[in-house]
């Protein structure tokens, strides 16, 4: 196999600050047929009970070696200095193909592999596989990939689950036609980015004395003390998987136009347990490519990591229980590292098509790791607006007796 | 109808806030409003507008080298709020989830 799951870590550069340093992550890495070692197959897919590839004949069983490990992603944060990043993670060039074709080496047949939703074709000639692991700038193969570990049927009970508790107030026809078992595997886009940042924050902060009522007119009403304070907090902080969408559509996250907030909410996933890129682990399922480079996602991994480092102070505030106004925010990036990742979502999707002729796509997203399930289930408005109708004609009345109560 | 929902948010948060400031007389508004509030509880439960990933709690951090300052200004007394006027420390910027 291309991924030697006994070779040992790659060596990360070492990195003065001066120009990005790229970490070599698809070395070895070969296009074409990946055979099983023991038995020269290329049926190679994953096995969701163990995590590890298996060959569909002769039952061997391997895995790509932890890409954590592989690459030194774990090497400590804050000796990161500068832009270090996977060559996985590089800048898409605009001019790279989506559909690259491949010669099989079986029967020299031309293969083509659309890489917008795959990177594994098999030759229509011979049926043997073909895969593509070496990294071309068209955002096709990432860094590193974290398998499936949920099965389609523990996927498809959680969807069904979900959906059950949501039934009443349920578009009809979405009742109607709503079947878990379509539910897809794929394997979305992401980027991980730890942050060696350091942050000095200054601002005033207010601590509560005292909390009495106060008689004005006829009603009881809340006064507060508290002592006011100049606060500032001056530290290092070390962000790890950070992980940000790195499709744009994805990243596009507008309720009002689309679900995709449903996607974003699933996530942590435990990147941490992601293996060295093989596309013997996209085998069944399908894939989403990268289309956004660093220049997009840096500034949003930027605030992302602010609004970290935001809540994480506040565990040195908790005297000031009125809150803290920071008027002074500095974070100084002093390095950061980023690897681009294929992370697993099993989707389950819905195209409501509205009264108006416009349509709608509902998701309905399980984290394929932890199991996480959220999802946009499509509304009988009808029918809600009917009971929330009711529901206010019984609360205006009790709302009147209320206020004329004086309650 | 989404547009109520957002508007129904918006003022619901202002009335949930003004309430939890202990002024009274607010429970009659309530049920005055319970029909939109019905609607929006429902609206979030199935379409989970409101939902995303707290990158800001459930991303992993560690903070070194911590030097703390804290110093006393004054005293405030009668103060009709029960947080700080402009409290940001819990702010989130870098939320991709948007209503419109």
């Amino acid at each position: 196999m291309h991924n030697d799951p006994t070779a040992a870590p790659i060596e990360q550069p070492e990195n003065t600050g001066d120009t990005p340093r790229v970490i070599k992550t698809d070395e070895g890495a070969k296009d074409g047929l990946a055979k099983c070692a023991r038995c020269g197959a290329t049926e190679i897919s994953l096995n969701l009970a163990t995590g590890n590839l298996r060959c569909g004949f002769c039952r061997a069983e391997f895995s790509a070696q932890n890409a954590i490990e592989a690459f030194n992603l774990d090497a400590d944060i804050g000796k990161l200095v500068g832009l270090v990043l996977g060559s996985g993670s590089s800048d898409i060039v605009p001019s790279t193909s989506e559909v690259l074709t491949f010669k099989c080496s079986a029967c020299g047949a031309e293969v083509v592999i659309d890489t917008t939703s795959s990177t594994q074709a098999r030759c229509h000639w011979c049926r043997n596989t073909l895969s593509m692991n070496q990294q071309v700038p068209n955002g096709a193969v990432p860094d590193m990939i974290l398998p499936f570990k949920m099965t389609k049927e523990a996927a498809v009970e959680r969807i069904t689950q979900f959906v059950k508790k949501r039934q009443f107030f349920a578009h009809p026809k979405f009742r109607a036609e709503f079947n878990a078992d379509n539910v897809m595997g794929v394997y979305l886009p992401y980027m991980v980015v730890d942050i060696n940042a350091h942050a000095r924050l200054s601002g005033q902060g207010e601590h509560e004395t005292r909390s009495y009522t106060v008689k004005v007119g006829d009603d009881d009403q809340q006064r507060y003390d508290a002592d006011v304070y100049d606060v500032a907090r001056e530290f290092d902080i070390h962000v790890n998987d950070l992980t940000v969408e790195s499709s744009s559509e994805r990243l596009d996250q507008n309720t009002s136009q689309n679900s995709n907030n449903i996607i974003n909410t699933i996530m942590p996933f435990d990147v941490e347990n992601s293996v060295r890129y093989d596309a013997n682990y996209l085998k069944g399922f399908t894939s989403e490519r990268r289309d956004s480079n660093l220049e997009q996602l840096s500034p949003i991994a930027r605030v992302q990591a602010e609004d970290v480092t935001r809540h994480r102070v506040n565990e040195t505030l908790t005297f000031y229980d009125r809150g803290v106004r920071w008027t002074q925010e500095d974070i100084v990036v002093r390095g950061e590292r980023w690897v681009s990742a294929y992370l697993p979502v099993w989707l389950y999707s819905y195209q409501e098509v509205k009264s108006n002729g416009k349509t709608f796509l509902h998701y309905v997203a399980v984290n394929a790791r932890t199991g996480e399930t959220m999802g946009s289930v499509p509304l009988h408005q009808s029918r809600l607006l009917l009971v929330a109708g009711a529901v206010q004609v019984v609360g205006t009345v009790i709302g009147i007796v209320l206020t004329v109560l004086g309650i | 109808m989404l547009t109520l929902s957002a508007w129904v948010i918006e003022n619901g948060q202002v009335m949930a806030a003004s309430s939890s400031d202990g002024e009274g007389g607010n429970l009659g508004l309530l049920f005055l409003l319970s029909g939109p509030i019905f609607y929006v509880v429902i609206y979030l439960k199935y379409r989970n507008v409101d939902k995303r990933h707290k990158h800001e709690s459930e991303t992993e951090a560690s903070l070194h080298n911590m030097q703390l300052h804290d110093q006393f200004v004054q005293s405030k007394t009668g103060l009709t709020k029960r947080e700080m006027a402009g409290a940001n420390n819990n702010d989130v910027r870098g939320a991709r989830r948007k209503f419109f």
